[in-house]
């Protein structure tokens, strides 16, 4: 199949690159840096994977370094072949625009993956060493979600790619879309919320519901909540179940809609 | 049936106008020349056949079918040659091959492919090693891919060594000879001339003329001095050539032969050294270059053919007759 065959292509391609391999070093070496910072001395028995990874390497590393490494690895997808010329000998081959964008985000998003589960490894291997209670189910179940995170934002970045003609464009577009989830969504949300006030009220919403939705509607809020319910061991269940749905409902919204909205434009395109 | 039908195409960019009003047809099984300077139109035409260019007007249609619409189809039943492409410069050039079976879903041997084209000892090697040419043979192997029914080749010879051109020939002989219909492009004659049926000429993207290589030269006139790097040429190849008509001379100097002849009589001339056994390593003509043949079809009116005394576009009738001339 085409599109198989376009993310197998691209997943060997990806894997290696020098960048992609530097990245997964770095990210290893600071979960496990952090990892020993942060481990228990003396007394302190009950310091577990859980708090270790949903206190500090989930809202320190996860958030901000998942996502940039999920834009290094989407944003030059299409844009990049394009500029150099190798899309020419793809789209020679019978593949049609569509496979090569979701194809594009396959191969990607499951080389992020990949990574994000090598960066996981030598970490782990420091938890073990240090005198913790290792959960493994918690720290591997935990990565699954930090994947998710990262290929929701290859997606979005492929998406960009698609779009854009230039390689700049297409970074500028990703970097762009990273400093407002990673960055300013809160601030940015905050001030709608307030800005709109009158209007809210006129909705059969409460304000709080609006500013749940807001709230998960930025894949990294999302992939916390996930993540946090399921360290908790509340995975949609408990009292924020919903909250849980809407959160898994806006990945795939993002890992889906971007690319879409890229291939729109692709495939209006002269190449 | 026919490969490829344009009608009334027409491609305007922001600032030109790349192809107007273009009418194009190419037979099953034809082997078409693609001629023009760069800048006519050549390659945006073919980008039109691979509808990564869409036209301002106009339909394409390639092997039947739209390629508006049918375009995957299409491309599972061509082997297609870009120009101005690059390769996937982290993943060797077996590999590249392998994706281009897996893509077609075909079941070549990715080796054999390679080899055919020169490139078994490269097999393993990354591609972003490789020179322009390897580049260029690599891309064949991926378009030879299951046999398809049509070729493009967008400037195949360009980055090949004369040894290399010759070997692109050869190939686009054998693919026609197995029945395929080839369509390529290209800005220097002589690589058009030994294998076309017939040849388009493009000048400011319209067809100014069409006809076989030999009709083309007839229209422009005058015999032509074909070199040829024959080394080992005996006394036999030389009178073999001697014998066939239209040859009104050979000599012999070093290495190369050097042929008086119609121009009619090349294709003749080197089928017959080969058939003594003689190894050509290379061969050029000093003739109406394309240039020539070019402006003689487009000076004056577009479209119109020359006059036939157009001695102006044939440098060889001023030579004098080389020393030593072996009549």
């Amino acid at each position: 199949m085409s599109l198989a065959a376009i993310a197998r292509k691209d997943l060997q391609e990806t894997v290696q690159s020098r960048g992609m391999i530097a990245l997964v070093a770095l990210f290893s070496l600071l979960v496990s840096v952090l990892a020993f910072i942060v481990r228990p001395t003396g007394q302190n028995e009950q310091f577990a994977t859980e708090a270790l990874l949903s206190f500090f390497v989930g809202p320190v590393l996860v958030t901000y370094l998942v996502p940039l490494v999920g834009v290094v690895v989407g944003y030059s997808a299409v844009s990049g072949e394009r500029e150099s010329g190798s899309l020419k000998l793809l789209l020679s081959l019978p593949h049609s625009r569509a496979d090569v964008v979701f194809g594009k985000v396959v191969g990607r998003g499951a080389a992020l993956a990949l990574a994000v589960f090598a960066g996981f490894l030598l970490p782990a291997a420091v938890l073990i060493v240090a005198p913790v209670t290792f959960n493994a189910g918690s720290f591997f179940g935990y990565t699954v979600f930090a994947a998710a995170l990262g290929v929701v934002f290859v997606a979005i970045s492929v998406g960009c790619s698609a779009a854009s003609a230039t390689q700049l464009r297409a970074l500028i577009g990703s970097i762009g879309i990273y400093v407002l989830f990673v960055l300013l969504w809160g601030i940015i949300t905050g001030r709608l919320i307030g800005a709109a006030g009158p209007l809210v009220d006129a909705l059969p919403l409460s304000a709080t519901q609006i500013e749940v939705f807001l709230r998960v509607s930025n894949p990294t809020t999302a992939v916390e909540v996930l993540s946090n319910a399921f360290l908790g061991g509340q995975l949609f269940s408990g009292d924020s179940a919903n909250q849980q749905l809407s959160a898994a409902a806006m990945l795939v919204f993002w890992t889906v809609a971007p690319p879409l909205a890229g291939l729109l434009k692709f495939d209006a395109d002269d190449l | 049936m026919t490969a490829i039908e344009l009608r009334g195409v027409t491609k305007e960019f922001a600032e030109v106008t790349a192809v107007r009003d273009l009418d194009l047809t190419v037979e099953d099984g034809e082997v078409y020349g693609f001629l023009g300077p760069n800048g006519a139109g050549k390659s945006t035409t073919i980008d039109m056949l691979l509808d990564l260019v869409r036209p301002t007007a106009g339909t394409v249609r390639v092997l039947g079918a739209d390629v508006a619409t049918d375009g995957v189809e299409i491309r599972r039943r061509t082997g297609v040659l870009p120009d101005g492409f690059s390769v996937y410069d982290r993943l060797s050039g077996r590999k590249h091959v392998e994706f281009a079976v897996e893509s077609k879903e075909a079941d070549d041997d990715p080796d054999a492919l390679l080899d055919r084209v020169g490139l078994a000892d490269a097999a393993d090697r990354d591609a972003g090693e490789y020179s322009k040419g390897m580049r260029q043979r690599l891309a064949l192997a991926m378009a030879l891919v299951d046999d398809p029914d049509l070729l493009i080749l967008d400037e195949p010879s360009s980055g090949l060594d004369p040894a290399g051109a010759k070997e692109m020939r050869e190939i686009v002989r054998a693919e026609a000879e197995r029945g395929a219909t080839v369509f390529f492009s290209s800005h220097i004659l002589e690589q058009v001339d030994a294998v076309c049926d017939r040849v388009g000429i493009l000048r400011d993207g319209e067809l100014v003329a069409e006809d076989s290589v030999e009709g083309l030269r007839e229209a422009v006139g005058g015999e032509e001095t074909l070199e040829v790097a024959a080394a080992g040429a005996d006394d036999d190849a030389v009178a073999a050539v001697r014998a066939l008509d239209g040859v009104s001379g050979v000599t012999r100097d070093g290495d190369e032969l050097v042929v008086n002849c119609d121009s009619d009589a090349k294709t003749a001339v080197i089928a017959a050294l080969e058939d003594a056994g003689v190894d050509v390593a290379d061969f050029h003509t000093r003739e109406a270059s394309l240039e020539d043949l070019f402006l003689a079809y487009t000076e004056g009116e577009a479209g119109s053919p020359p006059d036939g005394d157009h001695t102006d576009a044939d440098p060889t009738n001023d030579d004098p007759t080389p020393e030593g001339v072996d009549r």
